[in-house]
């Protein structure tokens, strides 16, 4: 069974509700079994589009080997596998998409092309996906930026707890000493080691 | 036998929705008799699941192609053993495979609380059994293993090469265990809450199912890097796939868990966040299953979809539902008094550990599911790859380790000047040496050289409280030091064995900075030539093709490159990928071509080659140098062994750390005996 597309399932998952009454009557049916396994790797040979443009006048390669391959890693592969163009391409001699990114990518380079604007000319082809991670600019700063305002207000608000956490704690213990000095016969300091009766200080110290 | 089986499964079904109705109709009404039946019901639901389960491995077994299960994932010539694991390779005999783990835990949880929390057990069998019914409906009704083709083929299409592989038979079912183990503890909180018994008992009851859940998850996670690194051929282990991060989120909220439990022991504190962490680790397996299944987002693990992700939405979206309400109406209930004396404490550094992780876990879920926000929101589909992932969660990594060697050098309560400087002291020099020496030696990346510092840290920090602890036992027992490591940890397994944890989690960090000095070399080589290069350690290694062979095995054909190794002129052993292509009996190919990696593992590196394919004689290969990867493997064993030292179940008179703790009447005092 192919993947299923998300419109496809946001449309089925209405469904559900109605399979469900199904289930609740009493006639179920059986759901459509998966046909087949999908293969790792490839899936789709028939999506690649050509990245061509013309050589800058006088071009030089614009980069080294190992340049070229690390942008490539920046390139994902269009057959479906997740991998990168480098990567795909040289692990996997069935995907026929990979070598042929690698091609364009090669005319580019040696048309004189930086690696941004060879990022760029293939966004053109195949729109951001061509990409192995968004483009910083946009709504994709959302998806940069939330994990670090989540856990930025997390520690903040998690600090201010702990300090008014470990404040209402002192002065709990603050309380409860002059109660029990007021209340008792009994003096409250006279059994407490030298290190509590230091922090009872620095309490009430800190208190005022 | 398949008959039978498949009866079996619809009896379960029965069982489940007896044992659910009963169970919650005998908590409510006070009666006793339903609540017992309730049970039975459950005890029977998993009886009729084995041998359900049995029915469809009878089928596996002998090839039973009229069932379209067994025709779609197994061959008359694959291995007795593949036959076996294919039970979980494709989706409905995994969704059965789910049911029985589920039905065993939650028999095993209800049997081993006969004596016990009997005022939580009815909502707790009545929650397992609801959770049943739901995975063998939806086995059933949407994804049946029993269903039957209308004619019976001569052969099956056989189980997908890359899922022929050891590993692949033994890590979805760890996953699994860790995966399904989530419902324990979740059934259990939602029988806290309803019963308002929200205390520490249900936390003692949940401790262990949430130590169980963690150790199998990391041995599955484990488990499933080292399945990509040896059999997808890409010469890495983690590439934050969807379903990589699926698994990961559990395990990273459950781990916040195992920490934070320990502050509600100690202090009362936190009720609502570990409510809240146990729902959530379970809403998240169920998530991680939902993304294997549905399709929705693109990932390697395609084999297993079907139309069931329409299921599992349906029951993640009413599970947080429930759970979220039933935690609104007893926030009440789940208020404490909050006592923290100090920012300085174990408890305020265990916090900013919870934090950390679920921050983690935030970053990885918000960074899987942002390709469908961003096509929601924008109508442009996007890819978020590794860079991404790890730009967000190397940082806090390094935090997390870090904070993974401060923890437990700061006192409970509050840490004074002396007790940080007298603990921080050894353990920060050592961390501070080892990255000096590492600086000297000419490493200049940062992530690398910090992650190596503070492993160093941790290290120290571990190798301190180790030192401490025998040097206190042979002091107070005489005892040899080798008997008085045994009897520390024997004695205070939760202690000792979590920093048997994190001595794992070190060695794993380590790992994964030497990644950061993986060499890739893209190579054509004919018989005889010879590829010269120096590995991340600055050594000459040559590779010499002996040739490309091609032969057939038991249901292939293979096209292998063999290349001759040397380092520093010595040879090692040949190095030898494949490309295979299998074939039924009928000699039909199946699948596309499939790579076989060969490894030569080392404690320093990997050499790992891959044959990407013949051009008429020349072989196209890539050879990886891949530092220190040998030893995430056995970082992953380590940290699963501390988990299994954690759990262990201790004698009651020895958990005072070695000693009891009594109370001697006739003088007031406390008397602690060995």
């Amino acid at each position: 069974m192919s993947a299923i597309g998300r419109r496809e399932f946001l449309a089925g998952l209405g469904g559900v509700a109605g399979s469900a009454a199904v289930i609740a009557l009493g006639a179920p049916e059986v759901g459509a079994q998966a046909p087949a396994q999908q293969n790792f790797g490839p899936m789709d040979q028939s999506v690649f589009r050509p990245t061509i443009r013309p050589a800058k006048p006088g071009a030089a390669p614009s980069m080294t080997v190992l340049e070229r391959d690390a942008l490539e890693k920046r390139l994902k592969c269009q057959c479906g596998c997740i991998l990168d163009v480098y990567t795909c391409r040289t692990t996997d001699f069935t995907c026929q998409i990979s070598p042929a990114m690698h091609r364009d990518v090669l005319r580019l380079v040696e048309g004189g092309y930086t690696g941004d604007e060879i990022l760029e000319a293939f966004v053109e082809t195949y729109g951001e996906v061509a990409l192995t991670s968004p483009k910083k600019e946009g709504f994709n700063w959302a998806g940069y930026f939330a994990p670090a305002v989540v856990m930025g207000t997390g520690a903040v608000v998690l600090t201010v707890m702990i300090r008014k956490w470990s404040m209402e704690s002192r002065m709990a213990a603050v309380a409860a000493g002059a109660a029990a000095k007021s209340d008792s016969t009994i003096d409250a300091t006279a059994a407490a080691s030298a290190d509590e009766l230091a922090r009872l200080e620095r309490a009430m110290r800190d208190d005022h | 036998m398949i008959l039978v089986g498949e009866l079996a499964l619809w009896i379960a079904l029965l069982m489940c929705a007896w044992s659910a109705t009963v169970s919650f109709a005998g908590a409510k009404l006070q009666r006793g008799d339903l609540v017992v039946s309730g049970e039975r019901g459950l005890y029977a639901a998993f009886g009729f699941i084995v041998v359900a389960s049995l029915g469809l491995w009878t089928a596996l077994i002998t090839s039973d192609f009229s069932l379209r299960y067994v025709w779609s994932f197994t061959s008359a010539n694959l291995p007795s053993v593949y036959k076996f694991a294919a039970f979980w390779g494709g989706q409905a005999g995994s969704m059965l495979f789910w049911c029985l783990i589920l039905a065993l835990y939650a028999a095993l949880a209800t049997w081993a609380s006969r004596g016990k929390n009997r005022e939580l057990m009815p909502w707790v069998t009545g929650t397992n059994a609801l959770i049943l019914l739901f995975f063998v409906a939806t086995t059933a009704f949407a994804s049946n293993p029993f269903e039957r083709l209308e004619w019976v083929p001569a052969d099956g299409r056989g189980l997908n090469p890359q899922l022929q592989n050891p590993a692949m038979a033994i890590h979805p079912p760890m996953l699994y265990l860790g995966y399904v183990a989530t419902s324990i503890p979740f059934a259990f909180a939602i029988a806290a809450l309803v019963t308002r018994r929200l205390d520490a008992e249900w936390l003692g009851a949940v401790r262990r199912w949430a130590l169980v859940s963690w150790v199998f998850l990391t041995l599955g996670i484990v488990l499933g890097m080292w399945w990509a690194y040896v059999e997808l051929g890409w010469g890495g282990y983690w590439m934050w796939d969807p379903v990589e991060n699926a698994s990961l989120l559990p395990w990273l909220t459950g781990t916040a868990f195992l920490h934070s439990i320990m502050i509600q022991e100690k202090r009362g504190m936190l009720r609502k966040w570990n409510v809240t962490l146990v729902i959530t680790t379970f809403l998240l397996s169920i998530l991680g299953t939902f993304i294997t299944r549905s399709g929705v987002i693109q990932s390697v693990h395609s084999f297993a979809q079907s139309n069931v992700g329409h299921w599992f939405a349906a029951f993640l979206i009413l599970s947080m539902v429930a759970s979220a309400w039933l935690v609104g109406i007893r926030l009440k209930d789940l208020e404490a008094k909050a006592e923290l004396e100090a920012m300085i404490s174990r408890e305020a550094a265990f916090l900013y550990n919870n934090l950390v992780l679920v921050g983690i876990a935030f970053s990885v879920l918000w960074g899987t599911l942002f390709p469908i926000i961003s096509e929601a929101v924008r109508g442009s589909k996007i890819t978020v790859g590794e860079s991404f992932f790890n730009s967000v969660n190397v940082p806090l990594g390094l935090v997390l380790l870090a904070l993974t060697g401060i923890g437990p050098l700061i006192a409970w309560r509050k840490a004074s000047v002396a007790n940080i400087k007298r603990q921080f002291a050894g353990p920060a020099a050592f961390g501070l040496f080892v990255g000096a020496v590492l600086f000297a030696l000419g490493i200049r990346e940062l992530s690398p050289l910090v992650a190596w510092a503070l492993c160093g840290f941790v290290t120290g920090t571990i190798i301190q409280e180790f030192w401490k602890g025998v040097g206190a036992r042979r002091r107070m027992y005489g005892e040899n030091p080798v008997m008085a490591l045994m009897r520390l940890v024997a004695r205070n397994r939760r202690r000792y064995g979590g920093y048997i944890v994190h001595a794992g989690i070190v060695i794993l960090f380590a790992a994964f900075a030497g990644n950061a000095f993986k060499a890739e070399h893209d190579v054509t080589l004919r018989d005889g030539e010879t590829f010269t290069t120096k590995d991340p350690y600055g050594r000459e290694w040559t590779f010499t093709s002996q040739g490309i062979s091609q032969f057939k095995a038991l249901n292939r054909e293979v096209q292998a490159v063999t290349l001759l190794p040397t380092r520093e002129g010595k040879p090692l052993r040949l190095l030898s990928s494949e490309k295979r292509q299998h074939f039924d009996t009928q000699g039909n190919p199946q699948f596309q071509q499939s790579t076989e990696v060969d490894i030569i593992s080392m404690f320093r590196q990997d050499v790992y080659l891959v044959f990407a394919g013949a051009v008429g004689d020349r072989a196209e290969v890539r050879i990886n140098f891949n530092p220190l990867v040998v030893w995430v493997w056995l970082g992953g064993i380590l940290m699963a062994i501390g988990g299994l030292i954690v759990m262990w179940p201790q004698a009651e008179r020895r958990r005072q750390g070695g000693y009891v703790t009594e109370l001697a009447p006739q003088h007031g005092v406390l008397l602690e005996t060995k």
